[in-house]
């Protein structure tokens, strides 16, 4: 007897709930639920504040705003290999879960994303604007549409991806498509077509028919709208189907790696050298990090090169960039061990070095990212930087950074996981988990960043350097409280028996 | 005047570990000489890798005490795992590390010197040395319990702590244990063997200790486990 995808993603994220470490984090995550609703009516009441120029301005780059939603509802579910998993697969391998079931666990968990919830925001807000003066109820339901189509379509497309990944071919074509996509923009970026590309955008007539809403011109708004309905049926359709094909197909991934030489290395010359040495090859050899590294490195650099943002501005950069980075891994760093934790346990060695090793990792990956991401962001910056811009940028890539290495650290010794990281669709923790760090993240390193930001825009050189110093101070002693705490033997137990057995 | 018994290998007293309510090892008791085996027996959940997670210094007991080769756990619990051995019952491998370099991790860790001999004369006994390069996450479970053992055995430790090492292992995987067992005891290494594979407890050590919700609760020369009616001793035991 088959059971319905509906009843067994009931049953699977009733299952989840009920994994919940305890009440006091349920309770918080209603509370988050009810916050972020308000949050939205308050945006969609924001448009009566706008005087009219205001307006106009929030109008014009409404296709914009559209157009980023549907590029993150591409690149989100690549980058996370196919969409999040309600359950890890390998713990439900004796249980007959449907294809269609992982596929809409997938659709149901995407608002677990902090930029996506910001780019829903933004989309509410651009719809209150756009629909100003009439009603807008109709423009919501095109906008609700224009998101599930693209958030569907998306989907299909990752699932797509993660099926052609699976023999070594289809690993060359993806390879291929995704070294010219980057070329292109490049291109686009260095030739200075990009805004001609974004007025040439489909989201404008998205745009159009959300105002013919408003405005009673009900054919528009009705064509508009079927549309975009009928490209979910698509997307839903299409998903289904490539989701089961993905995970029908035989890979020989495990193959290649079971048969796959490593060189041998030299002998390190001190044990914190061979235990960084064993931590960035766990990060590069695992494929779901490496996907996250490279996409760090080329991402970031890319948009804020596109963008071609201000001097002043790339000060809020590292921030974004570094919160980004700490979720690569760092919210769980001693998951990169696995059940391996328990051999280092029991090896003669001062126990920090291997809390120091991962620091060392964590620190390095996110300074990378944030230097690779200004120094691209810099690169079509117009004019000359003033020396209040220079010392901004740097105060806020060295701040940004240790602020997300000692939130990581803690969130590694307080709120450990066990993460296999085998395939390229695991993540280093469960899915609310990861939403919930990557809010603590963004927030604290975005409010850092605005705050340097006005220092910066005072045009003192010293403010940015004033107000990075305590932080950084702060910091230093958040990350050597978590040290400490991995040094006591009662924690590092717990800790390693978690990311060793779960 | 009469000869002084020399001090035990392995000393653990009055161990007791918790995990917040429920009491994993209940005073447990154990003196191992240099040179003896002893195997650890009982169902599930009777407490032994808890013990062995213990006696390897990868947990601290809740209270109890815990001296191996003169050497206090308490006190010095990197001078014990210097000495100790431990292939633990699951897993026990960094997953995207190759066996050569968990070998060459635990030798710098150990301070060993001219160990890569004793590292290639291992695998190859284990029969791994043609996937000495590979990352372990590709192989089987067999191939995991071996290269375990190898990394317990790769010091020569003077307390061998060997938790299921014949758990899904072909049976030339289980005579190289067995062989290795027999070389630690010539060199008088004390080896603790926990195991469900009655047979091989028994082929394995001249001792056996069998505990019941986190306690000793018979010990016994492991001959007496063998055959049918060693059997029906050790079910009477356990149930």
């Amino acid at each position: 007897m088959k059971t319905s995808s509906w009843v067994q993603l009931r049953a699977l994220f009733g299952l989840r709930w009920r994994m919940i470490r305890s009440d006091g984090v349920r309770v918080a995550m209603i509370l988050v639920v009810i916050f972020l609703i308000w949050l939205m009516v308050l945006v969609a009441h924001g448009a009566a504040a706008l005087d009219e120029v205001q307006l106009a301005t929030a109008v014009e780059v409404a296709p914009q705003a559209f157009l980023g939603f549907g590029v993150l509802a591409v690149i989100a579910p690549l980058t996370a290999g196919g969409g999040n998993e309600i359950v890890p697969p390998d713990q439900l391998v004796a249980y007959p879960i449907r294809p269609r079931t992982q596929f809409l666990g997938g659709l149901v968990l995407t608002p677990l994303n902090l930029v996506w919830i910001l780019q829903i925001l933004a989309l509410i807000a651009e719809t209150a604007f756009v629909t100003r003066g009439g009603d807008a109820s109709l423009g919501a339901i095109t906008t609700v549409a224009y998101v599930t189509a693209l958030t569907a379509l998306g989907q299909a497309l990752a699932w797509t991806v993660v099926g052609l990944r699976q023999s070594s071919r289809g690993r060359v074509v993806v390879a291929l498509i995704g070294s010219s996509g980057l070329v292109a923009a490049v291109l686009a970026v260095k030739t200075g077509i990009g805004s001609a590309l974004v007025d040439a955008s489909p989201t404008r007539t998205v745009v159009h028919g959300i105002t013919a809403g408003a405005h009673e011109d009900w054919l528009r708004w009705a064509l508009t709208t079927a549309g975009l309905v009928a490209l979910t049926v698509l997307g839903l359709a299409l998903g289904e189907r490539t989701c089961g094909w993905a995970l029908r197909r035989p890979s020989d991934v495990g193959t290649l790696r079971a048969a796959h030489a490593v060189r041998r290395r030299p002998h390190h010359a001190s044990a914190l050298r061979a235990l960084v040495a064993m931590d960035r090859a766990s990060i590069w050899r695992a494929p779901a990090l490496r996907r996250g590294a490279l996409v760090l490195a080329v991402l970031p650099g890319l948009a804020a090169a596109g963008a071609q943002v201000p001097w002043q501005s790339l000060v809020v950069l590292p921030g974004l960039v570094a919160a980004g980075a700490g979720l690569l891994f760092g919210i769980n760093a001693f998951c990169l061990d696995g059940s391996g934790a328990v051999f280092l346990a029991s090896l003669p060695h001062d126990p920090r070095l291997i809390a120091r090793a991962k620091t060392v990792v964590l620190t390095e990956t996110v300074l990378a990212s944030v230097v690779i991401a200004a120094l691209a962001g810099s690169l079509r910056s117009r004019g000359t930087p003033t020396a209040a811009d220079v010392t901004g940028i740097v105060a806020s890539g060295l701040a940004c950074t240790l602020l997300v290495v000692s939130r990581c650290m803690a969130s590694s010794v307080r709120r450990p996981h066990k993460a296999e990281l085998k395939g390229p669709r695991d993540a280093v923790a469960p899915p609310g988990a990861l939403a919930l760090a990557s809010a603590r993240l963004a927030i604290s390193t975005g409010l850092l960043g605005v705050a340097l930001g006005a220092a910066t825009a005072s045009g003192r050189w010293w403010a940015p350097v004033a107000l990075a110093t305590p932080v950084l101070l702060l910091c230093w002693l958040s990350l050597h409280r978590s040290l400490s705490m991995w040094a006591d033997p009662v924690v590092r137990a717990r800790i390693v028996h978690t990311v060793s057995a779960g | 005047m009469e000869p002084v018994a020399p001090a035990p290998m392995l000393f653990a007293q009055h161990l007791v570990v918790d995990f917040g309510e429920v009491r994993a090892v209940a005073g447990f008791d154990l003196s191992v000489a240099a040179g003896a085996s002893v195997a650890l027996v009982g169902r599930n959940g009777a407490g032994k890798s808890t013990t062995m997670r213990v006696l390897s210094g990868v947990l601290p007991p809740t209270s109890g005490t815990v001296t191996v080769a003169g050497i206090q756990a308490s006190t010095d619990p990197s001078g014990v795992r210097a000495v100790v051995g431990y292939c633990p019952d699951v897993g026990g491998l960094i997953p995207r590390a190759t066996p050569w370099e968990h070998l060459q991790l635990a030798a710098r860790l150990r301070g060993m010197r001219d160990w890569e001999e004793r590292a290639r004369d291992l695998l190859e006994r284990f029969d791994l040395a043609t996937a000495a390069d590979r990352v372990t996450a590709g192989f089987s479970h067999g191939m995991g319990r071996r290269l375990s053992v190898v990394l317990a055995a790769f010091h020569s430790p003077r307390l061998l702590l060997l938790d299921e090492p014949f758990d899904g292992v072909d049976p030339l995987g289980v005579d190289a244990t067995l062989d290795v067992i027999r070389e630690a005891r010539a060199t008088g290494t004390a080896v603790l063997v926990s195991t469900h594979l009655l047979h091989l407890a028994v082929e394995a050590c001249e001792e056996a200790v069998v505990l019941r919700g986190g306690r000793v609760v018979a010990a016994a020369p492991a001959a007496e486990l063998a055959g049918e009616a060693g059997r029906d001793r050790y079910r009477a035991l356990i149930s």
